[in-house]
């Protein structure tokens, strides 16, 4: 019996060409689409899941306020770690650790751009990082010993050996104690080699607090209350004995929240060794899967139940043989199941060749091995049985449950009735999705143009940014000089934080109009020209002068030491000045000192967040950038000369850059994949929801081919004609549009609610989509029935 | 074998009914041959739905082989059906998508018949009819008078004890369709019991007995042996 029904669905198949195709291709970009989705969210779900000590291991995130408004870090002092483990017995270990990107010298040769992992000597206790030589024990336990990754090995050392050999980095030699395996794709701690946390020096030696630079995870034992031990943290932080050491005053504070470290990646807001992932976007991939495949299903269930139509002789033989009402059904399921296996091979296809492509939209990098691993060869064919039954059981229910007499006499009522229902709904549905998906995605491009356009308050185009090494630090005061005279450079500056995203979080007090006020506030270190380098403007006084230095006086035990401050708008206006008032007044941050300028506000964070208070304090030797303004006429020459004095200056340094430009458009990054993701799903849905018409129109032109042949002999023209048959869908994408719209101002909305500076949603975003669906729809039938319309009138009448 | 007695049948739609059999009595024995005929629209076809279980009866009695069959639904009747009841029809109603072959033995397959006696029946039959050396081809590539052929094959595969024809010839030249009549003479010889409708005196000649019928009620009945 089965082997009857697989038959007869293969020819089925076979016979209906376009039909097949159109579910084919349907159901295979579908299930495809479906297979790169579920990849996705697998990966995401089980982002550092494979650490046997998984559910013991947390990250101490700092909550603390130093003046009013309370911060978050996913970044601790050194001291949290050794201090926790010291103080409460269900502290197991602790691995403070850090990243950093630097290069590594193999003899005479530099390695460039590495990620250098700095950790606590149980970092391969706690973590599983899997040692393919070596001890986990011992294997970073002095501070002269490196551990390589796989990949790092075969890099520095191909077809040899790795153990003992030495390779140097900041100016010391390390012995290679170790091969790891790669870090896997999902796990929140990525490096290429990792040393003892003691090379730190200072940080290691001297245990503080604050200067929260490290990211500290602590594996506690699997019997604690996390809630409760978390009150017990934060009760002992409070204690007088901490709140000396801390400096935080009652109401000031330090506390710590610990984050489940497998949660830390889909659930956290705070960045610590890398950008978290986003809940969010789960279900957005999620819910964007299902869309796609709810248009590709729905196109099987149309075609399915029009080709009805054609059936009925069929289906009524088969009963007046004795087919029973189930066997029937189980006919129709089966032909369903061999069209969506037929499309499963072909969607694995797809997938292998979209890979490239959805890595590029999710920013992961998935392999071939992904694709045909045992878990999407067995659930990919399980998913396709549920599609194909799903599918399928409308049209075999209503064909199984037809009388055999009904069936051939009235195939066609077949085809109308509640399957003339269901197929408009399938339309209003499929047309509804494509529209809101057209529609959301105008929203978003609008928004990243948006953010692409708005003006900052300051300059990033030509701008360079050059991470300041060890190295570079030391001969600053020389390089500045040189580099302005370079061909093309017009001007050059040194800070901590680049302009986009200021980071260092810091407090001030000072007494305004209305009295004494402390603020929490960005503050960021800056040398002498970062106002003129990035071209920003003053509300009123100016910018650092060399003689500003003069205030600083450490001599006589500094007690005449000052720190003149650069404050913008904002925090002239919190404090209660205008920015000429509070010129010459004096606040207090390291030190007392007078403010000199007042810059206009400019955007020092992402367009998420509003424009807060920012203060720059004079201070060049905690840079880390060196920012070169180019005045981008000969941008070649300018990064050869650039590059030339580096090599004479620093011989054997390598000379790394990017542009400021570069690291504003990261700060978009998870919106610029969201375009992408938008951009393809709303291509996807409207093309399969096209075929879908395609096929559909197909068929119904092809079923009042006949009547289409009566009216031309009586005079139809191809536009009444036409007109006839894009009358009644048009009204459906009526429908679907009034469907969509509301769904996607709201979800528009729902997204721009993340930002502080957004667009407004235009009447165009929604017209724009309904207008492209209706005439891609209005297209779609014409075709078809200007086709049928072509024909021979007296083929046409002979037809049936 | 069929006794019908005061049979009704109506076609409402929403404006109209239509009295397709009003109060027919009928009855056929075993082993008989019978023609049903009557102007376009009088009721026959209607009968014989009713006589095939396709149908559902409006008022009346239909007893076949003795068991009242008016009230059977519709997983009885098909039970009835398949094991007693073969059908021919004018147009055939091959399967275009099976072959030859797949056609004969699909009511072997409803019957739950084992794959090896399948065979051995559909290749019997198919031999009988012969029709054999066109197993593998499907209904498109065959004549006429080929595919009426597989119809009876398929029809008679079961070995029902009654034959329904719905003008079996009715599609066929004059050649074919006296081939078609004397296949079913012959079933009928062999002890198959034949209810056929026809417009054709000519093939009505070879049944035992001719019904004529007008208005849904039987008008004269000639006995023909």
């Amino acid at each position: 019996m089965i082997k009857n029904y697989i038959k007869i669905a293969w020819r089925n198949l076979l016979k209906s060409k376009l039909y097949s195709a159109i579910n084919i291709i349907g159901l295979s970009i579908g299930i495809s689409a479906c297979i790169l989705i579920g990849l996705y969210i697998h990966n995401e779900l089980s982002y550092d899941q494979f650490h046997l000590n998984s559910n013991n291991i947390y990250r101490a995130s700092m909550v603390y306020s130093t003046a009013g408004p309370v911060n978050e870090a996913a970044v601790s002092g050194s001291k949290v770690g050794p201090e926790f483990k010291r103080t409460f017995p269900n502290v197991m270990e602790y691995v403070r650790t850090y990243v950093t990107t630097s290069s590594i010298k193999k003899g005479e040769l530099v390695f460039d751009e590495n990620k250098m992992l700095f950790a606590d000597s149980v970092f391969f206790s706690v973590f599983s990082f899997k040692l393919l030589a070596g001890d986990s024990k011992t294997a970073i336990d002095a501070p002269d010993k490196i551990v390589l990754t796989q990949s790092s090995a075969a890099k520095l050392f191909p077809q040899q050996n790795a153990i003992g050999e030495i390779l140097r980095y900041g100016g010391s030699d390390y012995k290679v104690s170790g091969i790891c395996e790669n870090p896997p794709q999902n796990s929140q701690i990525k490096f290429d080699f990792v040393i003892s946390f003691s090379n730190l020096g200072n940080a290691y030696k001297t245990e503080t607090w604050w200067n929260a630079n490290w990211v500290t995870y602590l594996l506690i034992d699997n019997q604690t209350n996390i809630d409760q031990f978390e009150n017990q943290i934060n009760a002992y932080m409070d204690s007088d004995l901490v709140r000396e050491q801390t400096g935080s005053m009652d109401p000031n504070f330090l506390h710590y929240r610990l984050e489940p470290f497998n949660k830390v990646h889909l659930h956290s807001k705070l960045e610590g060794l890398e950008p978290n992932g986003n809940i969010q976007y789960i279900y957005i991939f999620g819910i964007i899967g299902i869309l796609i495949l709810l248009i590709a299903g729905a196109n099987y269930t149309n075609l399915a139940t029009a080709q009805a139509m054609g059936r009925g002789g069929e289906i009524g033989t088969r009963k007046v043989l004795g087919a029973t009402r189930n066997q029937v059904f189980s006919q129709f399921i089966g032909e369903a199941v061999v069209l969506t296996s037929v499309a499963t091979v072909f969607a694995l296809m797809i997938t292998l060749f979209a890979i490239p492509f959805f890595n590029n939209v999710s920013g992961k990098s998935f392999v071939f091995g992904d694709v045909l691993s045992f878990k999407v060869l067995i659930l990919g064919p399980i998913f396709a049985l549920i599609i194909s039954f799903l599918a399928g059981i409308y049209p075999a229910v209503v064909l199984s449950g037809t009388k055999a007499l009904t069936a051939m006499k009235s195939s066609f009522e077949l085809a109308k009735g509640n399957g003339n229902v269901l197929r408009k709904s399938l339309i209003v549905a499929q047309f509804s999705i494509s529209i809101f998906l057209i529609s959301v995605t105008a929203i978003i491009i609008s928004q990243v143009n948006f953010l692409k356009k708005t003006n900052l308050g300051y300059d990033r185009n030509h701008v360079l940014v050059i991470p300041m090494n060890q190295k570079i630090s030391e001969n600053y005061e020389l390089l500045k000089p040189a580099i302005q005279n370079v061909i093309g450079v017009s001007a050059v500056t040194a800070s901590y934080d680049t302009p986009e995203y200021v980071a260092w979080g810091d407090g001030i007090s000072a007494t305004g109009a209305n009295g004494p006020v402390e603020i929490s506030l960005n503050a960021m270190p800056v040398d002498l020209d970062f106002a003129q380098t990035l071209g920003m403007q003053f509300a009123a006084g100016r910018d650092f002068q060399k003689y500003d230095f003069d205030l600083m006086d450490t001599t006589n035990n500094s007690v005449n030491y000052k720190l003149p401050y650069i404050i913008n708008e904002t925090l002239a206006k919190m404090i209660g000045w205008t920015p000429e008032e509070a010129i010459g007044k004096t606040i207090e941050h390291r030190a007392l000192g007078p403010i000199v300028g007042v810059l206009k506000d400019f955007h020092f964070q992402s367009l998420h967040q509003s424009i807060g208070p920012l203060l720059q304090f004079l201070d060049k030797n905690s840079s880390r950038k060196l920012l070169v303004k180019m005045d981008g006429g000969q941008m070649k020459e300018t990064l050869k000369g650039l590059e030339n004095l580096f090599a004479a200056r620093m011989p054997g340094q390598p000379f790394n850059y990017h542009f400021l430009d570069d690291d504003y458009n990261k700060l978009y990054l998870s919106e610029q994949r969201t375009t992408s993701l938008f951009k393809a799903a709303a291509f996807l849905a409207i093309l399969l929801a096209t075929l879908g018409l395609f096929g559909l129109a197909a068929f119904m032109t092809f079923s009042r081919t006949k009547e289409i042949g009566i009216r031309r002999v009586l005079g139809a023209t191809l536009f009444s004609i036409s007109q006839l048959f894009v009358r009644q869908f048009i009204f459906l994408i009526v429908v679907a549009v009034v469907v969509a719209i509301p769904m996607a101002w709201y979800a528009g909305n729902y997204w721009l609610q993340d930002f502080a500076y957004k667009i407004e949603l235009e009447w165009w975003h929604f017209a724009l989509a309904g207008t492209l669906v209706l005439l891609i729809a209005v297209a779609t039938i014409s075709y078809q029935s200007i086709r049928v319309c072509l024909l021979n009138p007296i083929k046409s009448l002979r037809s049936e | 074998m069929i006794r019908l007695t005061n049979l009704d049948k109506r076609y409402r739609t929403e404006e109209v009914e239509t009295i397709a059999l009003d109060k027919m009595n009928l009855e056929v024995k075993e082993g008989e041959f019978v023609s049903i005929m009557g102007p376009s629209g009088c009721g026959k076809s209607s009968l014989l739905n009713i006589i095939g279980l396709l149908d559902d009866l409006d008022g009346g009695s239909y007893l076949f082989n003795g068991i009242e069959v008016a009230k059977f639904n519709e997983r009885k009747r098909s039970e009835l059906r398949k094991h007693n009841i073969g059908f021919v029809f004018q147009s055939f109603n091959l399967i275009d998508e099976l072959t030859v072959y797949e056609n004969v033995e699909l009511p072997l397959i409803y019957t739950k018949v084992n794959a090896a006696d399948r065979k051995k029946r559909v290749e019997e039959v198919l031999e009988k009819m012969q029709i054999m050396h066109r197993k593998n081809h499907f209904p498109q590539q065959l004549s006429g008078g080929q595919q009426q052929r597989v119809a009876i094959s398929r029809a008679v595969v079961n070995k029902p004890k009654l034959i329904l024809a719905d003008e079996p010839t009715g599609n066929l030249d004059s050649a074919n369709g006296n081939e078609v009549m004397q296949l079913l003479t012959d079933l009928n010889e062999q002890g198959t019991t034949v209810i056929m409708v026809t417009h054709s005196e000519h093939d009505a000649k070879y049944s035992h007995r001719i019904v004529r019928m007008l208005d849904g009620k039987t008008v004269t009945e000639n006995i023909l042996l």
